[in-house]
């Protein structure tokens, strides 16, 4: 992977070499699933957490599930 | 055959509410409502309503019991039940909640007080609140802390006080309090915040200022709207602690719910406290003087219109089931109340616990109570203050209104505590609220403030 430019993620899948692009994904946690977007791999469908997304807006959702 | 069928449910033992001696006492239905019936050989017989309706009642003594032996025993079996307390070997919980009476002096006079407290009462010096905190941590573990009195606000170092709570390890703290300081000095509740306070207990009869003046003596609305503004600039969650008095403000039950969807999601619960008589309150009550938990419940299912029902709320978990009631509820945009079940909260993790009676459904253990450590996961995750909301980002909008939806739950529940007339031995044994004392023993709540017809109580020191 490389760096970010602004919003729209510039980065590279590290195994396949291609531009990641911006796909309908749906994330999961105890039974709940949440349709997003995130930056994917066109070849090998990896999907990119950026370390900001893990530790914020994702930790929360987790923890409010792990709550109820 | 002639007059009421007579149920009987089961047998306790209470208290004489003249004598305060232990006597044997059943408890049994008659028509929609369970009363409480003990014969003092001294005083006679007393016979008193603790809860009025036998479908919430059947639901609520099939509960699964959680028992846990006290972490540490701090006294002996001597005279037995209530008088023993400290917490002795009989006890069956452990702490959930632990208050700390910081001070005995108050900024209002109640007529409604708990604790007996008054204009010229004494702080607890500093240095004993650590040696009382240090004493509840090998005691008593990890507990939750409430700041309590008297009015704690009264003492310029409360802020050094949470921030003594917090040194010693405790993770979190609550202030029960009136509201009048911090509404009036935000700075004041700002700096409590900084020194690590989770959460406001914000006494809150209700929605007009004639209750006020009725419970409390003067006009308190506005003063609790500015507890609450200030609250939400120093980011603390409030719970709003109405305590409730029939014919005075149980018409109000509906009113302080829409209130505190109003003011969300700054207030994040509404925890309603039907009226015990202790402390101030002497004289023997009548049956109509009393409001127990399922009229409470009732009151809100029917303020909810069909939103919400029974099966929305559960029994005490950590304590005996009948000490309480809670839900959690979705508000729409609407401010219409949405079902939002969660998983059950049975013994031992199970969602379905076997009904076994006193003994409980976990074998009594002397290690942390996993049912004490999950009450108090719910509150310090529903009590303190809502998630911050993010900045929008496309595609994430999902998770955007899960949050979002989350920070819209409005958590409601009562506590029903027990006087001289409602004291059930079986619950205070299963006890999970105590008060520290500066000896090191902890007494469970309703024992604490037990008094007799003349007010006398078994431990707490008269106000100076």
């Amino acid at each position: 992977m490389t760096g970010t430019s602004g919003d729209i993620p510039d980065l590279v899948c590290a195994r396949c070499d291609k531009p990641l692009e911006m796909r309908k994904v749906e994330a999961s946690y105890l039974g709940q699933t949440f349709p997003v977007e995130l930056p994917c791999c066109p070849s090998c469908g990896f999907v990119y957490v950026s370390e900001e997304l893990a530790s914020g807006r994702m930790l929360k959702v987790e923890q409010a599930l792990e709550d109820k | 055959m002639t007059g009421p069928v007579r149920l009987s449910l089961g047998r306790t033992r209470s208290v004489c509410p003249e004598c305060l001696d232990t006597i044997p006492a059943e408890r049994f239905a008659v028509g929609d409502t369970v009363y409480l019936d003990k014969t003092c050989p001294a005083h006679g017989r007393v016979v008193t309503p603790v809860w009025r309706g036998l479908r919430s009642y059947d639901v609520w003594s099939r509960s699964p019991r959680a028992t846990a032996l006290p972490v540490s025993v701090k006294t002996d079996i001597a005279e037995g039940c209530p008088r023993d307390c400290g917490l002795c070997a009989d006890h069956r919980q452990q702490g959930c909640c632990v208050l700390i009476e910081v001070t005995s002096r108050c900024d209002l006079v109640c007529p409604v007080c708990f604790a007996s407290a008054g204009r010229h009462g004494v702080d607890m010096p500093i240095d004993e609140i650590g040696i009382a905190l240090d004493e509840l941590r090998s005691g008593s573990g990890q507990v939750h802390i409430q700041l309590s009195g008297g009015e704690p606000t009264v003492r310029d170092d409360l802020p050094a006080v949470v921030a003594l709570v917090r040194a010693k390890g405790f993770d979190f703290v609550q202030l029960n309090t009136n509201g009048l300081r911090i509404g009036r000095e935000p700075d004041y509740l700002a700096a409590l915040a900084d020194a690590g306070l989770d959460c406001v207990f914000l006494q809150f009869d209700g929605v007009s200022d004639a209750v006020y003046r009725q419970l409390r003596g003067r006009d308190l609305l506005a003063a609790k709207r500015l507890a609450i503004a200030s609250a939400r600039a120093a980011g603390v969650g409030v719970v709003l602690v109405p305590t409730l008095v029939p014919g005075v403000n149980t018409g109000e039950i509906g009113a302080i719910v829409d209130f505190a969807k109003q003011q969300m999601p700054t207030v994040r619960a509404v925890h309603f406290q039907p009226v015990s008589y202790f402390g101030r309150n002497p004289r023997a009550p009548s049956d109509e003087d009393r409001i127990t938990l399922p009229e409470v419940m009732e009151a809100l299912i029917e303020h909810a219109g069909g939103a919400i029902g029974l099966e929305d709320f559960r029994p005490g978990s950590a304590e005996n089931p009948f000490c309480s009631f809670s839900g959690r509820f979705a508000v729409d945009r609407s401010g219409r109340f949405r079902s939002d079940p969660e998983p059950g909260t049975g013994c031992c993790g199970s969602q379905t616990g076997n009904t076994t009676g006193e003994a409980g459904c976990c074998e009594a253990t002397t290690w942390r109570s996993p049912a004490v450590a999950r009450a108090q996961r719910y509150v310090a995750g529903q009590w303190t203050k809502a998630p911050q909301e993010e900045m929008p980002a496309a595609g994430l909008e999902a998770f955007d209104a899960f949050l979002e939806q989350q920070s819209q739950r409005l958590s409601l529940s009562g506590m029903a505590f027990q006087d001289a007339w409602t004291l059930d031995l079986d619950r205070l044994r299963q006890c999970h609220i105590h008060v520290a004392k500066s000896d090191g023993r902890v007494i469970p709540f309703c024992a604490y403030n037990l008094t007799d017809l003349q007010g006398r109580s078994l431990y707490r020191e008269p106000s100076t």
